[in-house]
């Protein structure tokens, strides 16, 4: 999950160039990402030793959204994983769920700045994660009441929702598999029986089950039906307690939280594989036309080339070629020697004298 | 007249052909492929002929179909119900038109995105039609031209090596999918261990 980065790289770099200015800069910038993430990053020259960082981002679950703030677990997390580096300012400004204090001056103490600076860009993960993180958390958990569980909806990408429903012993996460197109559905559906295959081989017996399905799962009943209609069935990971001890944790939600992204980079890198392997076969279907063709052959033998010709010729080329004519203009070309001045001394000295016919009338004077 | 007799003898080797199999248990594509190739032999004897309707026209036949004395009865040839070849000739062209073999959806796809993409890039070719004709996957047009410029075998061989390739290259795509997305599923999930 390499390609996957937690850190937002646009935050990062501007608050890497604040932290390596010697003077102090004015900066005040809205970014916004995926559509709707909004940052905005203050720091002024009255105060250089702090940098404020708002943040605005759509919750995993609509059904939790506060009206003052993010739940009670995210701010700990936060406090937690910044510690004194960064505080959380109470009230947020406005527009905002969330306002940072970064404090410059404890940053350029530590030893690991950059490292830090990457983990105050990454806010935005934390913050998503921890609501995941929280319930996975609660896998054994007794407090939730006995009897039919129903599933939260949880909103990574506005257009890829994923449900998330608590059992007794476990948790299972259902992603329903959306495409545009026919033939990525058939690559992921693939993919699918890949996946269904390898975590059911004893090597990953450890791995979470995983399942897939054309129709809704049982879990799903009752949900309405524009959550239910897909074209690329569901996918569901059973996670229990064992999935989610100690570090492996952090690991499970953020592989949960990026699948979408993981299947459409597999979707994608496929399609591309496969162009790729078209062009080279491509390549070596002309040649074997190329071959067929008596003239080049016949050029070949007669003035052995060794240079390898172009063998797909581009439209332009061939519209100038018939335009132009550029053979038949050679060949004109070479048959006339042209010398300056030939002609009239032909007409002076070299005429041939005329006969006059018989037939032809002297002029009357 | 010696068109015809041609065509008549080739309808024997392909009788022939159909009958082996009781005799040996040969290659099938092998032999779909021979019959195919004698086929293409016999039917490609194209010469000049300017259209009869419009003056200063010279077009192929096969296309046109104006006049059905320069057109010869169209041979199909069936390997089984998903893969045939049907070979219309005229006096001054041929038509070749394939149907690929697809067995489930990814072979579907595979081979659509295949012929699609030599379609789009049919000026390579020279001799491969733009547009399939209905019912098929892929056509060639061979016009007297063609067989000027080009060594008639040569091109017969580009045609069989095509179909070959054709079906080699489905095969191999879906072998190598499958073993991409093996790959990939086992990356994913030596995460949680």
């Amino acid at each position: 999950m390499a390609s996957f980065e937690k850190a937002s790289p646009a935050l990062k770099e501007i608050l890497l160039k604040i932290y390596r200015s010697e003077n102090p800069i004015e900066v005040d910038h809205c970014l916004h990402e995926f559509g709707s993430v909004e940052y905005h990053i203050q720091s002024s020259a009255s105060d250089p030793q702090h940098i404020y960082l708002s943040i605005s981002t759509p919750l995993l679950s609509q059904g939790i959204l506060l009206s003052y703030g993010l739940p009670r677990y995210t701010t700990e997390l936060l406090n937690r994983t910044y510690s004194d580096v960064v505080e959380l300012e109470e009230p947020a400004r406005e527009g905002f769920q969330l306002t940072l204090r970064i404090n410059l001056g404890k940053i350029s103490k530590t030893k690991d700045a950059e490292k830090l600076i990457t983990k105050i860009s990454s806010v935005q993960a934390i913050v998503l994660s921890s609501q995941l993180k929280e319930m996975l958390k609660n896998v054994n958990s007794q407090e939730v009441s006995r009897g039919p569980y129903r599933p939260i909806k949880l909103v990574y990408h506005p257009r890829e929702p994923f449900f998330v429903v608590k059992q007794e012993a476990s948790v299972i996460t259902i992603f329903p598999i959306r495409f545009k197109e026919d033939s990525d559905v058939i690559i992921a559906t693939s993919f699918f029986q890949e996946l269904m295959d390898v975590g059911s081989s004893g090597a990953f017996a450890k791995a979470p089950p995983c399942h897939w399905s054309p129709i809704p799962p049982l879990e799903l009943r009752g949900e309405p039906i524009e959550e239910l209609s897909t074209n690329g069935g569901f996918i569901s990971f059973e996670i229990s307690s064992r999935h989610v001890e100690g570090k492996k944790l952090e690991k499970m939600v953020w592989s949960l939280l990026n699948f979408y992204a993981f299947l459409k980079y597999h979707v994608k890198s496929t399609k591309g594989f496969i162009q790729r392997r078209l062009r080279k076969r491509l390549e070596s279907l002309v040649e074997v036309l190329h071959k067929a063709s008596t003239e080049e052959d016949h050029i070949e033998k007669a003035q052995g080339r060794t240079h390898k010709r172009k063998l797909i010729t581009s439209s332009r080329f061939r519209f100038f070629r018939k335009r132009f004519n550029f053979k038949k203009k050679m060949k004109h070309f070479r048959s006339k020697i042209k010398i300056h001045g030939l002609d009239r001394f032909r007409r002076r000295w070299l005429r041939i004298p005329t006969l006059s016919s018989v037939k032809r009338y002297a002029k009357l004077r | 007249m010696n068109r015809y007799s041609t065509l008549r003898s080739l309808v024997r080797i392909r009788q022939l052909d159909l009958l082996l199999p009781f005799f040996s248990m040969a290659n099938p594509l092998k032999l779909y492929l021979n019959c195919i190739r004698n086929t293409l032999e016999a039917a490609m004897c194209l010469q000049n002929f300017p259209c009869q309707e419009v003056e200063r026209h010279n077009k192929p036949e096969v296309e046109l179909k104006t006049s059905p004395e320069l057109l010869l009865n169209p041979v199909l040839i069936c390997r089984n119900e998903a893969e045939k070849c049907l070979i219309e000739t005229s006096i001054n062209s041929l038509r070749i038109s394939l149907k690929v073999k697809q067995a489930d959806e990814l072979e579907n796809i595979l081979a659509k995105k295949f012929l699609r993409f030599l379609s789009m890039r049919a000026e390579a070719f020279q001799v491969l039609r733009r547009q399939p004709v209905q019912g098929y996957d892929i056509s060639f047009l061979i016009t007297n031209y063609h067989c000027e410029d080009m060594q008639k075998n040569k091109l017969i061989d580009f045609i069989v090596q095509f179909m070959e390739d054709i079906d080699k290259e489905i095969s191999e795509l879906k072998l190598s999918m499958s073993t991409r997305g093996r790959l990939v599923a086992t990356e994913f999930l030596k995460q949680f261990i």
